[in-house]
């Protein structure tokens, strides 16, 4: 008996499926430098492309002058607006409807923009070229302040659609301004902030920042005359759509367009669009008939392709004199640089912004997001975040925080009393969501207790009176954060890029002798596919994770997905895994009925074989069944065992997450010290608890950045001051603090095997647990709210300017 | 970026002025200044090469110069275009004011504009090195000017 029952739990193990810290399969070759990145792909005769860039934020572009360029020996071409305009592709279309320069086509409208692309023999040579171009401006005058973009006097950016009274989101009210998006109920939401006994406000500016993965992007493209087709390798997230793209953008035919995303150092958001670089690569491979490789340097990728975040949200919220929220209000100005590139659904122009109630159970809600065109460049992508999530959780757990101490109220009760209740779920939003399910109570006294909350404070309040009394020049801040996530883009009905619906793809394959191959339509930045994909795989089909290889990236053999971002790889492509397994042992247990003599409902499945029920030591093991399907003919069922499954979830899911920073603050120098940092997550069903740690562990240092001091800031020229990692801020290991990490588990009701999603919550919780320790260590002193980035001189200057410094 | 400061030179105000017109003093005194060259009256074209931390630049540069409200003022306004490294706009005011033992108080008002990569790598030195080349051109242009009139 207990030999049979320690089998089971023998084989389960073996399985290496679900809720093991699998070691990652990929790293066998990472940490050997054995990774194939895109700039390490060599083909014959390959040219190298370069740009030349606008130094200029806003100008006419008089004449472009290549001769020199073109004398230069090894120099093969230099394309400009003029010679991509016959192919019509001069412009491109943007992921969010508009359009965008590929070259600079009479105007350049940030820095940085492309505006003619040499091709020579090797990169010296083209980066050599880039500098004998000439190239003749006259300045414009410069509009970085979206809220000076409808004055009078700003100057009108985009005169391509001057005129245009409709963008792709709705009415446009001036040149400069893209669109109004508006959710919620406004009347019912006024007529509350009107009403309530308590009403707090503030602007809260969600910085400018950039993902910066550790590889830049970059393509090799590689037209074949001769057969017609083209093989585009790149640093895409998505490289299905990809394909699509490069196919009505080009006219080549779809099946004669490969499309593979090799290995990817990172992505975090900055892979998914379309870029320039891109299109000239296949221009610059069409017209030379030779591969042409561009990859950007460190300057080129934060100061051109894809920023994240740039809100201005004004908030508004209205409560009870005990804490009761009644109502939430936020006007967004979104500054979305010089073309509106933004990667999110067709539907949202601002991401998953209107998730801004958060945690919290608010009956009555409005949102209106203003984009807005600066000279500033492109990009608007969801930095480790699914559309606009981490700016909306950064929101409303400022507006909480600002709520409190309006009420003169502690937080952390403030929250517990509004949080949506267990018992709530599924619970309608008032801002259009349905939340698939949660249990903020249980993982929020979790987390306080852990840290031990109560101390904290009396500790914090003893320290503000050794302050007060000269006995320290140090402040400690707490920073809370209960954040709710929404991931998983998503059902096809709602969410869509580009008219592709968002769903997903897995494709496996069993072999004869039991190992199995598997598809999928996403593609791994880090995130460790290979190795979790086959753990879901494992546990479904009993066979062992070791057994199976995960491949994606390749158009010409994955099937058709929309890629990985916005923590949809496991909600979707997981979910699909998962079915696409079950399709399999379905089929198996047909096989197996045969196999074993009996009925097909007289079997069932335990860990990885058919057994017949009330006789144990009757069983097929999959590995037998695998062979047989292959060897044996079985009436009435088809030789091989393979399937494909297109999962469109039914709904979002719903990660969440209690976060506790303990902050020491110098007050004379402004130096913060991470003393603590508590991380509570709750993803649902947890496949790989290691790589969940992982995870959390990179996204909490990714948000350690954000809020201390990471940021794309321009100068009132329009100059990037932050294009070089001298002023970017990317922490090492000396200023990145130890995270304690922990967990709840919630499953999702709606996926196959319950899991959520986590790669990106430690970003979208941890920038408002940073920034709320900050602000909280100065609550004492009468600070209500101060912008991010918290870096040493801003911290100083908030306490001088609050009268600390004597 | 605006750049303010008082230099005393041991000479009358007319010389002093004088010599603010003068191409050679004014070559002197140009830190990094290869060529200098006048194409009208009020027109100058000069090659500067400077030096921003890890960052060469060579500028074109096309200065009006405008002595018309002389000896009390001295105006000047310019770009320079350092190719891909960036460009710089802006201008000056230098006022020469008399002290009582008959010596100049000059007064000068940089307005500077850095653009481009200069700006984008260089952001952190533009503003240091920006003093320092202002404060160096003037102690050029007093021991040019004190040569000439030795």
């Amino acid at each position: 008996m207990s030999a049979t029952a320690e089998t089971v739990q023998d084989r389960k193990a073996a399985l290496k499926g679900l809720g093991t810290s699998r070691k990652r399969v990929e790293d066998a070759r990472f940490t050997q430098g054995k990774g194939n990145y895109v700039d390490d792909i060599k083909l014959p005769d390959m040219l190298f492309g370069d740009f030349v860039r606008s130094q200029h934020a806003h100008a006419r572009v008089i004449s472009i002058d290549t001769s020199a360029a073109m004398a230069l020996p090894g120099v093969v071409a230099v394309l400009t607006a003029a010679d991509l305009e016959p192919l019509n592709l001069h412009w491109m279309p943007t992921l969010a409807g508009d359009k965008q320069m590929v070259l600079a086509d009479g105007k350049v409208l940030f820095q940085g923009q492309e505006v003619a692309f040499v091709i020579a023999e090797d990169r010296y040579i083209a980066a050599d070229a880039v500098d004998l171009v000439q190239v003749k401006y006259e300045e414009l005058p410069v509009l970085v302040d979206p809220f000076k973009a409808e004055l009078p006097d700003a100057p009108i950016l985009r005169e391509d659609i001057a005129d245009a009274k409709e963008g792709a989101h709705g009415a446009r009210r001036h040149p400069n301004h893209i669109f109004t998006w508006e959710q919620g109920d406004k009347p019912g939401t006024e007529a509350i902030l009107s009403e309530a006994p308590v009403v707090a406000e503030e602007m809260v500016y969600y910085h400018r920042t950039h993902p910066c993965p550790m590889e830049t992007c970059g393509s090799v493209a590689s037209m074949d005359k001769v057969n017609g087709k083209l093989t585009l390798w790149g640093t895409f997230q998505a490289p299905h759509v990809v394909r699509t793209v490069a196919s009505l953008l080009s006219g080549i035919a779809e099946h004669n367009i490969r499309v593979v995303s090799p290995d990817i150092g990172g992505g975090f958001g900055n892979k998914v669009g379309v870029y320039p670089g891109y299109v000239c690569s296949i221009v610059a491979s069409i017209v030379t008939g030779k591969p042409v490789k561009w990859v950007e340097d460190r300057m080129e990728n934060l100061s051109s392709t894809a920023f994240a975040r740039d809100y201005w949200m004004n908030g508004k919220i209205a409560a009870t004199e005990d804490g009761k929220i009644l109502g939430l209000w936020c006007h967004t100005t979104a500054d979305h640089g010089a073309f509106d590139a933004c990667a999110d659904p067709t539907k949202y122009p601002a991401g998953f912004m209107n998730i801004c109630t958060g945690s919290y159970d608010i009956p009555t809600a409005y949102l209106a997001v203003d984009g807005i065109y600066t000279n500033k460049a492109p990009g608007g992508v969801a930095y480790r975040c699914s559309f606009r999530v981490t700016e909306a959780a950064y929101f409303i757990e400022r507006m909480i925080e600002v709520l409190a101490i309006k009420l003169n109220m502690d937080a952390a009760e403030l929250r517990a009393k509004n949080f949506i209740r267990k018992e709530q779920f599924p619970y309608q939003s008032a801002l259009g969501w349905e939340y698939d399910s949660g249990d903020y109570h249980t993982a929020w006294n979790k987390a306080l207790e852990a840290v031990g909350y109560k101390e904290l404070r009396e500790e914090q309040a003893k320290q503000v009176e050794e302050f007060k009394a000269g006995n320290t020049r140090k402040l400690m801040g707490i920073g809370l954060c209960h954040f709710t996530e929404i991931v998983g883009a998503g059902p096809v009905k709602n969410c869509d890029i580009l008219g592709m619906g968002m769903f997903d793809s897995c494709e496996i394959r069993i072999h004869p002798t039991g190992s199995a191959l598997a598809r999928l339509g996403t593609i791994s930045q880090g995130q460790g596919h290979a190795t979790t994909f086959a753990q879901i795989l494992a546990t479904e089909i009993g066979i062992s994770a070791d057994d199976i290889t995960i491949e994606e990236g390749d158009t010409d053999t994955a099937p058709y997905g929309l890629g990985t971002y916005g923590s949809r790889s496991t909600p979707v492509a997981g979910a699909a895994t998962a079915m696409a397994g079950r399709k399999i042992r379905a089929k198996a247990q047909m096989i197996a009925a045969y196999l074993l003599e009996v009925h097909d409902n007289d079997i069932e499945w335990e860990v990885d074989r058919f057994v017949v029920k009330g006789a144990p030591e009757r069983f097929k093991t999959m590995k037998e069944i695998a062979f047989a399907s292959y060897t044996q003919a079985i009436p009435g069922v088809e030789p091989g065992l393979e399937a494909v499954s297109y999962y469109d979830p039914p709904n979002m899911t719903y990660p969440f997450g209690a976060y506790i920073c303990v902050m020491d603050i110098d007050v004379d120098t402004g130096v913060s010290d991470v003393r603590k940092f508590y991380a509570l997550d709750d993803c649902g069903t947890r496949i790989n608890p290691m790589i969940i740690e992982g995870q959390v562990h990179g996204g909490l240092t990714e948000a350690l950045a954000i809020a201390m001091g990471q940021e794309i800031a321009y100068d009132e020229l329009g100059n990037i001051k932050t294009g070089t990692l001298m002023d970017f801020f990317i922490p090492t290991s000396w200023e990145t603090p130890n995270y304690q990490t922990d967990f709840t588990e919630t499953p999702s009701p709606h996926h196959p095997i319950g899991a959520k999603g986590v790669g990106e919550s430690p970003n979208v919780g941890g920038v408002p647990a940073f920034s709320n320790a900050i602000n909280d260590a100065f609550r004492a002193f009468g600070l209500t709210h101060t912008h991010m980035p918290h870096d040493h001189w801003r911290v100083w200057k908030t306490a001088n300017k609050l009268g600390l410094h004597g | 970026m605006i750049l303010t400061e008082e230099v005393q030179i041991p000479l009358d105000r007319q010389s002093v002025f004088e010599a603010l017109n003068d191409l050679e003093i004014l070559k002197k005194s140009i830190p990094g200044c290869e060529e200098l060259t006048q194409v009208s009256e009020r027109e100058l074209e000069a090659l500067v090469v400077v030096k921003f931390g890890p960052m060469k630049a060579s500028f074109n540069s096309n200065v009006e110069i405008d002595p018309s409200q002389g000896p009390e003022l001295f105006k000047l306004s310019g770009s320079g275009d350092a190719g891909v490294a960036g460009f710089a706009n802006g201008g000056a005011d230098v006022n020469l004011a008399e002290n009582p033992d008959g010596t100049t108080a000059l007064t000068y008002t940089v307005n500077i504009d850095i653009s481009g990569k200069l700006a984008q790598v260089g952001g952190r030195l533009i503003e240091g090195t920006s003093k320092r080349l202002a404060k160096k051109f003037f102690s050029n242009f007093e021991e040019a000017l004190l040569e000439k009139h030795a």
